[in-house]
Parts: structure tokens; sequence; C-alpha cells
């Protein structure tokens, strides 16, 4: 038994070391869903080129752990998958290769290629560490039957149409039994507001920005919502919500049509997305996924060759028609089968308004303190000019200004 | 065998009381056997239904797809198989020594070793990693069982419960000239037949579960876990519930037999030994 | 008499030497982070980390959110450590009992949230607790109890994630006391009928002294995995709301693993470490588990 064993471990090793000869392979890592379908790319890829490439699937779970104590041990593939919210701390170790020097020689990654606030993701300090690869824009998602029976044939296009429409869903259907659904912990639910009223929270020079009247006054607005019991409580989860009508109005990225689709398709119909409410302009929080050699590699030619592959425009659109994944490359979206869907077309039109965190190594401790201090006011445990006070404190703490 | 006269109404109350805690404790693990064979309008139905009006495989069958299941699975078997035997040997001697050993400074090295616990994971992941990648052990087997075989809480555990053999059986056998090998092996382990089963189900089902050790460790797919597998197919956004959970009920069944074995073993234990200590 | 320092090394060398290598080298390691400025610069270059001694220590003293969790921690501690130690005996003892039926059966039951997958865990407990369709506002409505937020409301929020805690500790503390109570020879409680005994003098000097050994285990593992309260709030509430359900090792492990301060975590970590030794050395120095 044990012998057979042996045997077969034997065995294996030996195929293993067979299979990976003479061949040029680049070694990546991906999450998810992506991970399980980057293989029809490879095929293509190594067909053009004759590089393998080996695909190490982490679960979403716990990527962020696998990638950092990969860094602390310098076990590091060629390249990897990383989400823009990533970006910043792992750039900030010194993980990322800085791809200056290969964007010079390509004709085919341009910054001015993909959408802008896509491309802030990939710049840190001033250099580039990654190429975009897709992108996930927020937008509205509202209930069109419900806010027609208030008067809107379409979706409040302002705050003050935003606002109004909510009241008026909440006096029709009971104060409570109906409302916005917001989530002041998470920032790119609230700085949205911010950004559409011409602040920020800090600008380019970390200089804190929370004190200005443009971010009192989205707070302001913000958890008017909450003062004024315009918010969604106590349902069950986004679908049966969303089904029921509690929640006649959120805002959520790409990856909801779907799963509304199939989740509760009841309501096939009576939904659809817009772009988010204007005040000085209608900007929305954009993420995503990013592409990054590692510093480690001894394959960087190879992997800057994938990384080229993937943002061909005819490659970006057939990993949409893969996995609905929004392109990062403008040009993929002139084409019909983007341009003419009816909800793509929507997120490509908020792509040209949206804007991403900023990419600096404090935002993660930045953006703790912000959720913080939004809940406290939405919760009625302080009034804003207070919170706006003590927001200010942490920045400059947290920033050592 | 003691018999009592027990009233009727104390053991209505009794069993009464069993079937609503075991009612209340058991709810989610149906809850997440039937969701696994929900179609996906019926998973957020709410109030949620226990017994889907429609009984669908597709999410077995999606999990069949997106994840190969046979070289994880064996590298779960293997794992499971050697850890525990091994796991439960070392701890079980030290444990003997910690309880019946005299020397100088014995419940102090017991509780530096209990202070190794005292630390939470989180922080000792990295240097860990850093360890087993120093010894040239990522990426096998023996990096994914050899770190987690000896921990302060077995050796605790073990300690705890040879206390309750009484020391007048191991003096007469020292009288009798056996040594402290024989001792252990001839009479501490087969007195202890409950608690060996019992600390082998907790080192089954801590080895057959294991996720983000074996996860850090492997540096390809090839040794990947049966749970790391699983883990994959769930999205960022947690969509598919319905296929995670059909996950996790494969990944809990075979646990599940384990533990029934082992009921059945506790007792025919207890049944051989007597318990006559 | 004493034991070899060669019968002593065989026991416990092997043992010693892996836990040495990979337990006790990396948390000395960890301790060391204490206090050092180790952050995200020093991944990839740990010459970057500047030796700082103190000044994490005193830096977590003077963090608010640090104390925030500290007191919920330990009341979380306080509202958990007696709940589960209370009915996992209980099931134990109704589980031993000669008259009850089916314990198999039982045992299995309540057995199973240990193995239940942690997302179904997760998913149905905020069913459960959902206040509008949630099982546990329906069940109290019939008591005239209004419908409660039980996990956006400070004040229910820790309840919530206590009794998580606690449903799932019971199950496996609950196996370790029916195999101690197993432990308890049959002969003790013969001799003790012969000689008179009732049922609760047995219970008294028979079965609490027998269970000695197991108890002071089940309390000293309690104690450390319950001051390093972690997942259930992981899940659960995130730590929210208004920092209710914020651990200790939860603030840490955002301190650690979201902002990458690991010096500052790890003091927080030996601040920790600190107190759940100063528990167990309590508890093993206390009487009432010496034999």
């Amino acid at each position: 038994m044990r012998k057979t064993l042996i045997l077969i471990l034997g065995l294996l090793l030996v195929l293993t070391s067979l299979s990976s000869s003479q061949v040029k392979t680049i070694k990546m890592w991906a999450m998810g869903e992506e991970a399980k379908n980057l293989g029809i790319m490879a095929e293509k890829f190594e067909k053009e080129t004759g590089i393998k490439v080996e695909v190490q699937a982490l679960p979403w779970t716990a990527a962020f752990s696998k990638i950092l104590t990969g860094i602390a041990g310098r076990q590091l593939p060629d390249m990897a998958m990383m989400g823009t919210t990533w970006m910043a701390p792992f750039s900030a170790m010194g993980a990322f290769e800085e791809l200056n020097k290969y964007m010079s020689k390509s004709n085919i990654v341009k910054p001015d290629k993909f959408f802008p606030a896509s491309w802030e993701t990939v710049v840190y300090g001033g250099n580039i560490y990654g190429i975009p690869w897709y992108v996930d824009v927020r937008v509205m998602y509202y209930r069109t039957d419900m806010l027609k029976e208030v008067g809107y044939d379409k979706a409040p296009a302002t705050w003050d149409e935003l606002y109004d429409a909510i009241k008026k869903l909440s006096q029709k259907y009971g104060v409570g039994k109906c409302g916005l659904g917001l989530s002041p912990t998470e920032a790119a639910n609230f700085l949205p507001f911010v950004w559409q009223n011409g602040g920020d929270i800090i600008d380019r020079n970390k200089n804190i920005l929370v004190k200005n009247p443009e971010f009192i006054e989205a707070l302001e607005f913000y958890s008017r919502f909450y003062r004024e019991n315009l918010v969604a409580k106590g349902g069950a989860n986004v679908f049966v919500d969303f089904e029921s009508g509690l929640l006649p109005v959120f805002f959520s990225g790409p990856w909801m049509i779907s799963m509304i689709k199939e989740q509760v398709p009841k309501i096939t119909g009576k939904w659809a997305i817009a772009l988010m409410p204007k005040k000085k302009s209608r900007t929305s929080f954009v993420g995503g996924s990013n592409w990054v050699i590692f510093t480690t590699s001894k394959n960087k030619d190879s992997a800057w060759k994938f990384i080229e592959f993937m943002s061909r425009p005819e490659n970006q659109l057939e990993w949409y028609k893969i996995l609905r994944s929004l392109p990062a490359v403008k040009e993929t979206w002139k084409n019909k089968e983007l341009s003419e869907d009816p909800f793509t077309k929507v997120f490509g039109e908020q792509l040209s308004d949206a804007k991403s965190t900023p990419i600096i190594p404090e935002w993660d401790k930045i953006e703790t303190a912000l959720g913080r201090r939004v809940e406290e006011v939405c919760l009625g445990k302080k009034d804003v000019k207070e919170t706006v006070e003590l927001l200010y404190e942490d920045l400059r703490k947290i920033l050592k200004k | 065998m003691r018999k009592r006269k027990v009233g009727i109404v104390q053991q209505i109350f009794v069993h009464g009381f069993l079937i609503l805690a075991s009612i209340v404790t058991a709810t989610p693990f149906f809850w997440m056997i039937s969701t696994s064979f929900k179609t996906p309008q019926e998973i957020y139905t709410i109030p949620p239904k226990f017994i889907p009006s429609e009984i669908t495989l597709k999410n077995y069958v999606d999990l069949f797809k997106g994840v190969n299941f046979g070289r994880p699975l064996l590298n779960t078997i293997i794992i499971a198989l050697i850890a525990p035997p091994l796991s439960i040997l070392l701890n079980s001697m030290a444990g003997y020594a910690f309880s019946k050993f005299r020397f100088k400074g014995r419940e102090l090295l017991m509780l530096l070793i209990l202070g190794t616990m005292m630390i939470p994971g989180q922080m000792t992941l990295i240097p860990a990693y850093l360890v087993v990648r120093f010894l040239n052990m990522l990426n096998t087997y023996r990096g994914i069982i050899i770190p987690g075989l000896v921990g302060a809480g077995s050796i605790f555990f073990w300690r705890q419960f040879i206390k309750g053999i009484p020391d007048e059986i191991i003096e007469s056998a020292k009288i009798d000239g056996a040594n402290e090998l024989l001792i252990y092996f001839k009479i501490i382990l087969p007195l202890s037949t409950p608690f060996l089963v019992t600390s082998f189900v907790f080192a089954f089902i801590g080895a057959w579960n294991a996720f983000l050790w074996p996860l850090i460790v492997a540096t390809d797919e090839r040794m990947y876990t049966l749970p790391v597998a699983v883990s994959i197919i769930a999205g960022q956004y947690g969509e598919n519930i319905g296929t995670i959970l059909a996950g996790s009920t494969l990944v809990v069944l075979p646990i599940l037999i384990v533990f029934l074995i082992a009921q059945k073993y506790v007792i025919r234990g207890i049944a051989m030994t007597g318990l006559k200590f | 008499m004493r034991n070899t320092l060669w019968e002593v090394f065989l026991f416990v060398g092997p043992s010693l030497l892996l836990l040495l290598i990979f337990t006790v080298l990396p948390v000395i390691t960890s301790l060391f982070l204490s206090i050092t400025d180790f952050n995200a610069y020093s991944f990839m270059d740990w010459s970057r980390t500047n030796i700082v001694w103190f000044q994490n220590f005193i830096e977590v003293l003077h963090d608010d959110l640090f104390w925030k969790s500290v007191f919920n921690t330990i009341y979380a501690f306080l509202l958990a450590y007696p709940t589960t130690i209370f009915f996992s005996l209980l099931f134990a003892f109704l589980l031993n009992r000669k008259e009850t039926y089916f314990k198999n059966f039982f045992r299995l039951l309540i057995y199973l949230p240990s193995v239940t997958s942690t997302i179904a865990v997760a998913v149905v407990w905020s069913w459960i607790l959902n206040p509008k369709y949630g099982l546990l506002n329906w069940f109290l409505s019939f008591f005239g109890v209004p419908r409660q937020e039980w996990l956006s409301d400070t004040k229910w929020a820790m309840f919530a994630v206590v009794a998580l805690v606690v449903w799932k500790a019971i199950g496996p503390n609950m196996l370790l006391f029916i195999a101690g109570l197993q432990g308890i020879p049959e002969e003790l409680y013969e001799a003790a009928e012969i000689d008179g005994a009732n049922r609760w003098q047995q219970f008294f000097y028979i079965t609490l002294p027998g269970l000695k050994p197991i108890l002071l285990f089940v309390s000293v593992m309690l104690g450390i995995g319950y001051l390093q309260l972690f997942e259930e709030p992981y899940m659960l509430t995130g730590g929210g709301p208004l920092n209710s359900t914020l651990s200790i090792v939860l603030y840490l492990y955002q301190k650690g693993f979201r902002a990458f301060e690991f010096g500052y975590a790890s003091s927080v970590a030996f601040i920790l470490f600190l107190m759940i030794f100063g528990l167990t050395y309590i508890q093993m120095k206390l009487r009432i588990y010496q034999e």
C-alpha cells in the first residue's frame, strides 16, 4: 500500500518535471471566476506566441493573505491580476515592476487608450505599476414601475430629484417601508456624492478637504436620508428587497445585473439602470482589476507580452463575451455588442465620469476613519459639523500633516 | 449497571429539551444541504423554504464543471490520514510526560507551551510561512502537515485526560519492571480509547477542513486541498451561493461519516475497557 | 522518583522541537515586531524597519479604538464563557444519562454546527437575526417583544455575535465533557450507592471531582479562544455598528492585514498575550481545579 503510494507520487513527480521542459512558461495568479476562464485566453495566447501560461487560481476570500505572504517570502509568480483597491498597498511595498520602460516601446498599451479613471488606479507615486484589464463602475439601479407611480418616467437625474422621488415613495408606501440603499461605512458608496458636488476628501498633495463646503454639503445630503428615515432598513438582502419594493433605488456595479436576473426573475422589465444623480457632475466610483508583473519575475518580457495581448481591443471584446466584465480599453466600446446592449451602454456612459479613490499607501486608514465618522453622523451620534472636525483630526494624524 | 427509577415527567422534559436544542443547533446544517439543491430564484426567498419546491442538481453540476476534484481530493485524503495518527502520537506522549512524569519545571514548561496559543494566528502566519520556506517545504505534503502536528492545546488535552488515570496502575507496572515506553503503549494508550477517538475526530476534521495554510504553502494548484479547490468558485461578490453550498456539503459529508463511525468506536471502546481504571 | 532526562527527552523532545520551530519561533518574531515600526515598506526590504522600543505601546494605550476593542472583548468573554460551559455541561449530563434515548442522534445534531461551512453559518445567522423576516423576531413577537434590529443596533450586536460563538462552541465542548464523564469509573457510583449517597451527593463528591481535569482543560481553552474572538464578528458584523463588536483581534487584523502596520498590530497582540496569560495562570492556580 505504502509502496504503491510512493510509486504513484514518484511517477507524478517525473511527469511534472518532464512537461515543464523547454517551453517558455509564465506563471500567473488570478482569482475566482476569472481564473477558471482565463484558460481560453491563455490557449489563444500560446498559439500566437508559443508562450505557455500557467494560471494558479486563488479564492477571493484568501487572495489578499496569499499575496501578502508571497511578497514576504518572495515566492511569487511572474504576474497577477490585482483588484484596483489592492494596487496602492502592494505598490508601496515595491512588489510590482515599474512598467514605464515597457510602455514606451509599446504601441498597444498607451495611457490614452484606457478610461482615465481606470488608468488612475495603476499610477502610484508618478510611476506605472499595472495595466487595466477590466473595470467596474457603480450606477443607479431603480424600479421603473415604482418610480412611475410617483411621477418619474425616467430615473431621478439630479440630487433634488433623487431626494424628491424617495420622499414621495416613502409617503406613498409608508415611512420606513421604502427607502434608498446606502452604506455609510463604504467609501465607494459615500464618496461619489462628494465628487458629484465638486469636492473630495483629500487632493493630490494630500491636503485635507473635508472642511470644504462641498464635502460638508455632500455629508448633509447623504445623512439627511437617515435623519428623515428615507433609508431602506431591516431588509433581507438586496434581491428580495429590490423585488419587494423596500429598496427601489440603490447603487451598485455591473456584477449585479446577472445576479438580479437570476435571483429575482419576477421583476424582469420592471427595473433599469441609470447614471448617478447630478449635482455639479454625475461622478461615480470605478474599480476593477489590473495586470501587474512582480519584481521577482524572471520572465518579465513574456509577461508583458501577455498584458499587451489582453489589452488588444479584440481580446478585450472576447473577454467581455466570456464573463461580461467591462473592457478597460475605450476602443472596444465602439463595438455593437457593447454599445447596443441596454445595460452595458449605461456603464459605458458612466465610465466617462468616474473616479477611483486615491492610490496612496495611507488609503486604507483613511477609508476606515471616513467610514467610522460617516456612520456616526448617519446613526445620529454626532452632527455634521462636529464630525467634520473629528474626521479632519483623524486624517491629520494619518497623513502626519 | 446502575438503574434508577426515573419519573415520566422528567423523561419528557429532558427529551423535549434535547429535541428543541438539536433543532436549534442543526438548522444551519440542514439549510446548507437544502439550499445546495435549490434553484437561484428560491435561494433568496423570504421566509426561506427548507424543502425546495423544485429540486435541482444544477449546483452540483456547476461545481463539477468548475472544479477539478481528483487531485484536491487525493491531497486531502492523504493529509487527513497521515496527520491525525502522527499528531495523536506526538501530543499524547508529551501529554503523558506533562501529566505523570516528575521533572523540574514541568508546570512552568506547560504554561509556556500554552503561551504559544495566546498570540493570534493572524500574527504568526507570515513568520511561520517564512520558516517553512526556509526549510524548503513549500508546495509539499510535509509543509502542509508538519507545522500543525504538535499543538499546545492537544498536549494540554492529553495531559488533562491522562491525569484521570490513577498513579497506582503506573507505579505497580514500574515495580514489575516496565519502562515508560512500555507503560505508555501497554497501559496509557489502551486506557485512553474514548479520548483517542475524540482527538482523532478533532484532528481529522482539522486536517480535512484546513484551508488558509494549505493555500499559502501551495505554489501551484497541484497541491490544493478540497476546501481550497471548492472556495475558488466563490466569487468576489458572493454570487452563486447555491454552488458554494453544494461544495461545502460535499466537503462536509466525509466528516460526518467519520464522526458516525467514531461514535460507534467510542462506545465499543468503552465497552471493551469497561473503563476500569 | 524523578524521571531521567533521557525519558523526558524521549517523550517531550519531538513535540517540543516541532513546537519550537513552527510555533515558538513565529511567536517570538511576532512579539519582536512590537518594538519595531514594521510596515508596508518593510516587506520587500527589511532594512527599512527601525527599532522604536515602546513607541507602539504608547500609541496603542492612547488609541480610543483599542480601548473600545478591549472593552468589547471582555464584555463578549463575560457573556460567552459561563454560557458555553453551562450548556456544554448540561448537554453532556443529559446525553450521559442512562435513561436518555437516541443519545447518538442528539449528540450528532448538537455537534453539527462545528462541521457546517462558515458561509452557510453566516448566511443562516443573518437570516435568523433579520429584523423583518428573521426567525428570532418572529418568535419573540409571540411574547409581545417589539421588532429589534439585532445586527444594526449597538445594544444588541454583541449579543448576536456571542450567540453565534456559543452555538459553535457547545458541540465540541459537550463531546469533551461526555468523554470526561465516561472516564469516571462506574464502581465509584456503585460504592457510593451502597453507602447510601443520594444523587446530589454523588454529583458533588464523585462527578464534579472526576470532571476537574477536563473542566480545567475546557476553561483554559475557552479563555484562550474567547479573548481571541475574531471569526464571528468578522463574518457577522465586520466590527460594526459603530465598532460595537470590534474585538481586539479584529482590530489588530485591520491594523496588520489592512493597514500593514505590523509593528503596531504586534504590540496590540502583545498586550492581548499578557491578558490571556494572566487569565490562564489564574485558572491553572485556582483551587477548584486541583485534585
